[in-house]
């Protein structure tokens, strides 16, 4: 139908009224607000300039959270996509109960990430843990917790994310492959193109667009990586698994130090919104092709 | 030698499903009081399964079935709240021909992947002056205003699928803007529309960093209190912390279960994408 100017004041007001005064307000009123030296426990308020932010980034802390939530980021991604695309071709054809198992699947994702890292504290380490338990079986002796160890921490804690995050790639992705018309495989079938021609030819071609924005969530949340990690490590051993977001809470709620909270936070939105405007300019090349 | 492709898979398949889902079945033994033995060889377990464990969390946390409670109204009340704001604008973009309107839906995309704690920090600044912190309605509404943009995205793409004949011959009778919505586009995405409140309902379920920093004791969430409960009060017996853990999964596991058929629709179709043509 044709909209008026008031059909889409209707259609639009209640979207701009939430997302305004909870995510965009609140995110301009920080930049603003970092920019000066505000802070909730000081009266006065003097202009800064940049000098919050060049606080942060000539903090070294900051440098190895940047660092640390990079790796996190290149390694769990691929492997979210990639397992989550993995599992969705297994069950790409139909089967009895297929709509449930997807569900069965989606288990791990259900379990929030302060969740899972309350779990997998227990199931790492001790005598209560699945790793000893295996180690016991094969008679190895009982090793200790990975979340401990300064080099296993990281892996670790990118190894919770993709067990969380792999089922919900698989999730998302599932109703583009089922899409795929079934001649198509058919075609390739009785070309003779082998089971991986299959899945470059016919499978990634027909899910690259949707890939491409599930890729773009899941980097969102790798940079923004705080709860399972808050209560696993904390962002320790030392900084070993200590991220951006970690940092900025620690500055602003913990240590009271808000406008250095507030800038590096600034920081992250900066990241998603560089990786977001490449997103837009590729998903948007795609389509005019 | 032919290979049984079928076979192949279905031996895929279930590997895939027992390897994700041990985690969470060793830990619903834990929670029923079943526990590894390492002092024999070969480990065994313990004990027979005992539903103390479940009782024991009241005792180790008095006010967790409060928690739980305010954990299930905070996400109704929030998802519902994304819902009925997302799918008018939803409609609104996929019918409004605009020029940057697929830029636009696409920016949806980059606000549901922008990190909580990107705005978090100001936005409870904001929520103290106008006396939102720790009120209900204030995490209701910056729950719901964190998962929007994925709502906005996903039923816009379900939107943008139909057919517009229907809405034309009921403009045609004379029906105005609210009448095409509720009787004739919501009906027809209405599996759509129940999908994304589901995943709605989860994300708001298991958000921590907008309560956490939204609150200071007066509400309460399941995922909060697990996190000051385990930080900073003492570390918990793992049966009880297991028998927490699958008490504050299982909601959402039987929603899910529920909603099964409902959730395949949920999906994320490209807008413009050939899917839609």
């Amino acid at each position: 139908m044709r909209l008026t100017r008031r059909d889409r004041l209707l259609l639009f007001a209640p979207l701009a009224s939430l997302l305004g005064g909870w995510l965009i307000v609140p995110a301009l009123v920080g930049l603003a607000a970092t920019l000066t030296t505000y802070s909730p426990l000081t009266t006065t308020v003097a202009f800064a300039g940049w000098q919050n932010y060049s606080n942060v980034l000539r903090d070294p802390q900051f440098g190895v959270a940047a660092r640390n939530v990079a790796i996190f980021t290149l390694v769990a991604v691929p492997l979210e996509v990639g397992l989550g695309f993995g599992i969705a071709y297994l069950l790409r054809r139909p089967f009895r109960g297929r709509s449930s198992w997807r569900v069965l699947l989606l288990l791990p994702w259900l379990v929030s990430p302060i969740a899972a890292g309350v779990m997998w504290h227990y199931l790492l380490g001790g005598a209560t843990g699945i790793v000893n338990f295996v180690l016991d079986w094969v008679g190895r002796p009982e090793a200790a917790s990975p979340i401990g160890d300064v080099r296993l921490a990281l892996a670790a804690t990118i190894a919770i994310e993709v067990w969380r995050m792999a089922p919900f790639v698989t999730f998302l992705l599932l109703p583009g492959l089922v899409a795929i018309p079934e001649e198509r495989w058919e075609q390739a079938t009785l070309a003779g193109a082998s089971w991986f021609r299959r899945v470059v030819n016919v499978a990634l071609p027909e899910v690259a667009a949707l890939m491409l924005t599930v890729g773009m969530l899941v980097t969102g949340l790798s940079l923004g990586s705080f709860d399972t990690i808050l209560i696993l490590t904390g962002g320790g051993p030392g900084t070993a698994t200590l991220t951006p977001a970690l940092y900025s809470y620690d500055r602003a709620f913990v240590t009271n130090d808000w406008p250095t909270g507030a800038a590096s936070a600034w920081l992250i939105a900066t990241g998603v919104a560089i990786i977001g405007v490449a997103y837009i300019r590729i998903s948007r090349r795609w389509w005019s092709r | 030698m032919v290979v049984p492709v079928r076979a192949v898979r279905i031996i895929a398949i279930a590997a895939v499903t027992v390897a994700f889902l041990v985690p969470l079945g060793w830990t619903g033994l834990a929670a029923v009081g079943v526990l590894p033995d390492d002092s024999t060889w070969p480990p065994s377990w313990t004990g027979p399964p005992t539903l103390d464990h479940i009782a024991q969390i009241g005792v180790a946390e008095p006010t967790f079935w409060q928690e739980l409670a305010t954990s299930t109204l905070a996400a109704m009340v929030a998802s519902c709240l994304t819902v009925a704001v997302a799918f008018p604008a939803a409609f609104g973009l996929a019918r409004s021909r605009l020029s940057g309107g697929r830029s636009a839906t696409q920016g949806f995309v980059v606000l549901a992947s922008l990190p909580v704690m990107a705005y978090v920090i100001p936005l409870a600044e904001l929520s103290r002056r106008v006396h939102l912190i720790d009120t209900f309605a204030g995490i209701t509404l910056a729950e719901a205003a964190v998962t929007t943009p994925l709502a906005v995205f996903v039923l816009h793409g379900a939107v943008a699928q139909l057919p517009t004949e229907w809405e034309e011959a009921a403009v045609i009778d004379g029906a105005g803007l609210l009448r095409v919505l509720g009787r004739v586009v919501l009906p027809l995405v209405a599996p759509s529309v129940a999908a994304t409140m589901v995943v709605m309902f989860v994300l708001d379920w298991n958000m921590l960093l907008v309560p956490l920093v939204l609150t200071s004791g007066e509400v309460k969430t399941v995922p909060v209190a697990l996190s000051d409960f385990f930080t900073f009060e003492r570390e918990l017996d793992w049966p009880t912390a297991a028998a927490a853990l699958i008490v504050s999964l299982a909601p959402l596991a039987v929603l899910v279960g529920v909603f099964h058929r409902a959730l395949e629709s949920f999906a994320l179709l490209a807008p413009g994408g050939r899917d839609i043509g």
